[in-house]
């Protein structure tokens, strides 16, 4: 077969659509992902899982299930808990001033959610396995158990945790500013309860891993459907109390993750404990139900919001309560920290206070998801500047555009906070409203009013802070990279930054070339392996381009001013005279050049000649740390974990059939800006993928779980995600604000959407059913939910 | 076990499986194919599509045994020995996946559509993929993709069967 992914010689890479460059591989089949890979002697496990919400476990009898033909092991929660410690926190609660709780790879004493790992099996195949697990019988006290996270707030509420005083992981103030007296002063004031269902990310491949343990040498090699490697391989190392170094961790190709597959979660830590004490190598796969009981996002805001006449908003005041199920190793308990940092967005608003609860619950645990709590702030947000401007009577385009940071004023620090490196607010609502036609909208909605169908527009900003670092934890704001040429020019690309899909490697890839002077066909990009790949931390908020591109290019031109220092010998002129492009270094001066593979034979083969007195180490590793980054609180109290600030402006066009409910996407716009843009085409699949599950959560997406707290939409039937019909052709517009902060002026790509699409459609929802009086106050709006609507505004 | 024959991409196997052995299961762990992926094994969202006889058809809603004596086409059956097909190209050039997981559902749907529609429609390429769940494009390049199939497939003159 022949492929080239190189682009066109003398055009640079950076900026370029260049195709993915694992292309050839994913379309004829070969791309291998974890459940690909297979060892000899391989066996398979199966978790077994509570099926009650909140239980002591009285007895777990595994005999018939270890008499069952072909198991291996059967493993309960005390044999487990005797070779295996708790797991550490991916981000620890205690650190962050909230409260810690041990999480095992299987549960002792008793479980605190439906679905919990209870015990595991072990079998020749996956169909004995399961046979197996069937057979397990558990004993159960059954304990009270509680769903809603306000009502684990009352102080009657079951405990999930005994040693805790109440059922709140983390409780926190957030913001600065007099609210009080500036709602006191204020036209308008709006108060209100908005609610956002638990959702969750479901990548079409769920997790899976592969554990062998090596009884000779005493190490542990693991591959897996993950984001992380690195943190993965800390954490087995901590609840298995081997050495690190004993750890191989090797990221298989990834099916999509949107944060699911952040590691914390119970079967890293117990696959590779099946295959420690089976003597061989274990795979589990998790089945599609088992992926849908990891959650997303569930919040209840309860806010006011207040405004002058002339549009300006002058306070906001949230109290959040966030429903983080029970306490997981995996990031998503932090996630509503971020809700309420990130209020109020991208408008200036000097007052603001968000008081967050952060509540345990008999639910699943959340899991780190696209957005990170970020996209809840938006849904909020945008939905209290709407009901401003219906408050004031005035276009919710022009509130927007009143209280939006002026371009003039960046870096602009929020009154959480957030010091946002740039933007240019006023210019996307330009773009959208433009694309949009939003005027002859207007009209056209009146005119389909008075005929009596319910046109809606719906407009949202929404502001995504990237490349997070948290001090003391592994969400690391750096990351690092090595470059390494061979002898015949040929360059590998190692770094610690992992693709779950979006083709950062051929970003990467295209950095490389351009800082080298190479084609593109002449570099591999190696992520995901801690043997392979240098120190680093993955993928996760929207960094790998931002810190693997920035790390790539330093190493890069590390290794090309040593090609430059020999290059420029073999053409005996001045080091300041040559050039790299192409695969050639040239002489700027006459134009002669000698090609790449030459020079690097020359380094590595003629150390002694030519080459004499240079290194002759054609490799460089580098790590990348952005600006803007400041963990010294202010005055207040405030830290600033992020160097740059994707931003964007949504505006869905929906008509709703107030008859069936049915609300039809008509249109979507979305203007965005993540700075420079290294690979458009990339950036843009990102950005779709993004939207699009903003719009599952604002339509039809949602967790349902029956009063036992059993997972009750636990297939596609159920839980129901777009589908290519459900959809209309998306418009993007781009907008480039470089940031100041980054290498290029990147801003990282890939998590706004999920929250600016959902407010979006609700506002045009709203707006749809003006006739009516109707107030969104909840996502998803299904058509019982949108029926609901119309019914209450009747009846009020 | 039951022994059952198929040809998988042309080439002739014979194979021995459980009589509730899936289809699916049957390619990736007896023929040895895993190019073909599990993603719900509830028939909701395509990523184990294949094309029996020519028709597309989701393998973790059939048995082995179904599929006795048929014609099977995988992913890695698609592209010719030393070319991608059209299909696979457009999928390549319009950016029609990113993580890749959906892919196999993906082009052997496409290529069942225009095999027997050279030229759909916006509506027949919805319809035809709106069995096929992706989580990472938003579907709108995917319809790109198969869109510029289409029309490379058409000025080439070839039809779609003869194009691999």
């Amino acid at each position: 077969m022949t492929v080239t992914t190189s682009g066109k010689a003398g055009v640079r890479a950076i900026g370029s659509p260049v195709r993915k460059a694992d292309g050839p591989a994913l379309l004829t089949g070969r791309g291998r992902f974890l459940d690909d890979y297979s060892l000899p002697g391989t066996r398979h496990a199966v978790v077994v899982r509570s099926e009650l919400a909140h239980a002591r476990i009285v007895d777990v009898d595994v005999r018939a299930a270890a008499a069952s033909p072909g198991v291996v092991l059967v493993l309960t929660g005390e044999e487990a808990a005797a070779h295996a410690g708790p797991i550490p926190h991916f981000i620890e609660p205690a650190a962050r001033g909230g409260r810690h709780a041990d999480v095992r790879c299987l549960a002792t004493g008793k479980v605190v959610y439906a679905g919990e790992p209870v015990a595991a099996v072990v079998a020749g195949t996956r169909r004995e396995a399961e046979a197996a697990a069937a057979l397990v019988r558990v004993e159960y006290e059954r304990l009270p158990h509680v769903l809603d996270a306000d009502a684990a707030l009352e102080q009657d509420a079951p405990r999930l945790y005994e040693e805790w005083p109440d059922n709140v992981i983390l409780h926190n103030h957030y913001g600065t500013g007099d609210v009080d007296a500036a709602l006191a002063g204020a036209d308008l004031v709006v108060s209100d309860t908005i609610r956002i269902s638990r959702t969750t990310t479901a990548p079409i491949e769920p997790r899976g891993y592969l554990a062998s343990w090596d009884d000779l040498d005493g190490t542990l090699t693991v591959y897996g459907s993950l984001q992380n490697p690195h943190q993965l391989r800390w954490m087995l190392a901590t609840s298995l109390g081997l050495d690190e170094t004993a750890i191989r961790v090797i990221t298989a190709r990834v099916g999509g993750s949107f944060g699911l597959k952040m590691q914390g979660h119970p079967e890293e830590t117990l696959v590779c404990l099946l295959s420690k004490l089976t003597g061989a190598p274990v795979k589990w796969i998790e089945d599609r139900r088992e992926c849908f009981m990891a959650g997303a996002r569930e919040q209840v805001h309860r806010f006011t919001i207040g405004a002058m006449r002339d549009g300006r908003i002058v306070a906001v005041r949230d109290r959040i309560v966030a429903n983080t199920g029970a306490v997981s190793a995996q990031a998503g308990w932090a996630m509503p920290n971020m809700s309420a940092t990130t209020l109020a967005s991208g408008y200036t608003v000097p007052n603001v206070r968000a008081e967050l609860h952060v509540v345990v619950t008999n639910k699943p645990p959340l899991n780190a998801a696209r957005g990170f709590g970020k996209d809840s702030a938006h849904f909020v947000m945008e939905r209290m500047v709407d009901l401003v401007a219906r408050g004031l009577g005035a276009d919710p385009a022009e509130v927007r555009r009143k209280n939006f940071i002026p371009p003039d004023r960046f870096p602009y620090r929020t009154a959480t906070g957030l010091n946002i490196d740039s933007g240019d607010y006023p210019g996307l609502l330009d773009k959208a409203l433009r694309v949009l036609d939003y005027d002859a909208l207007r009209l056209r909605q009146a005119e389909l009013r008075a005929a009596g169908r319910h046109l809606g527009i719906g407009l949202a900003f929404e502001l995504t802070p990237e490349s997070a670092d948290g001090p003391g934890s592994f969400v690391s704001g750096f990351d690092v990279t090595t470059v390494r040429m061979t002898m015949t020019g040929g360059v590998t690309v190692y770094t610690g930054v992992t693709s779950p899909g979006g083709g950062n490697d051929t970003g990467i890839a295209q950095i490389v070339s351009d800082e080298l002077g190479v084609p593109l066909s002449w570099i591999t990009v190696v992520q995901g392996d801690t043997e392979r790949c240098p120190s680093g931390f993955g993928n996760f908020s929207g960094r790998s381009m931002v810190v693997g591109g920035g790390s790539a290019a330093l190493a890069a031109r590390d290794v090309r001013a040593k090609l430059a220092v020999v290059g420029a010998r073999m053409l005996d002129v001045p080091v300041d005279e040559v050039k790299v492009a192409d695969g050639r270094l040239r002489a700027t001066g006459d134009g002669r050049s000698v090609p790449v593979p030459e020079v690097a034979a020359a380094v590595l083969t003629r150390a002694f000649a030519i080459a004499n007195d240079v290194e002759p180490v054609l490799e460089a590793t580098r790590a990348y740390k952005p600006g803007n980054i400041d963990h010294v609180p202010d005055e207040r109290g405030r830290i600033q974990p992020y160097p740059t600030y994707s931003n964007c402006l949504h505006a869905a066009v929906v008509e709703v059939d107030p008859e069936t409910g049915v609300t039809k996407l008509v249109d979507f716009v979305m203007a965005h800006d993540c700075g420079v843009i290294i690979n458009p085409a990339l950036v843009e699949g990102q950005a779709h993928g993004a939207i699009v599950m903003g719009l599952g959560a604002a339509l039809s997406e949602r967790l349902t779980y029956d009063a036992d707290g059993r997972l009750t939409s636990d297939r596609f039937k159920t839980y129901l995600m777009p589908r290519a019909g459900d959809l209309p052709t998306i418009r993007l517009e781009h907008q480039v604000t470089p940031s100041p902060f980054t290498m290029y002026g990147n801003k990282g790509a890939g998590e706004a959407g999920v929250g600016g699409a959902q407010a979006a459609v609700a506002n045009a929802v709203e707006d749809a059913l003006a006739p009516f009086g109707v107030t969104v106050r909840e996502v998803p709006l299904s058509p019982p939910a949108v029926l609901a609507l119309i019914d209450e505004a009747r009846t009020r | 076990m039951n022994r059952i024959r198929l040809v998988v991409n042309g080439r002739e196997r014979e194979i021995e499986v459980e009589a509730c052995k899936l289809l699916v299961h049957a390619v990736r762990e007896d023929v040895g194919l895993t190019g073909t992926h599990v993603g719900c094994l509830t028939g909701d969202c395509g990523a184990c599509t294949v094309l029996v006889d020519g028709a597309s058809v989701k393998s973790c809603s059939v048995l082995a045994v179904q599929a006795d004596g048929a014609e099977i086409t995988t992913i890695e059956g698609v592209a010719g020995d030393d070319e991608l097909h059209p299909v696979q190209r457009a999928f390549w050039d319009e950016f029609g996946f990113q993580c890749g997981y959906c892919l196999p559902g993906m082009l052997l749907t496409a290529r069942e559509l225009l095999d027997r529609m050279p030229d759909p429609d916006d509506d027949a390429i919805v319809q035809a993929i709106n069995g096929n769940l992706c989580r990472c494009t938003g579907y709108g390049s995917i319809l790109r993709s198969i869109r510029c199939a289409a029309t490379r497939m058409a000025a080439s003159g070839e039809p779609a069967e003869e194009a691999s």
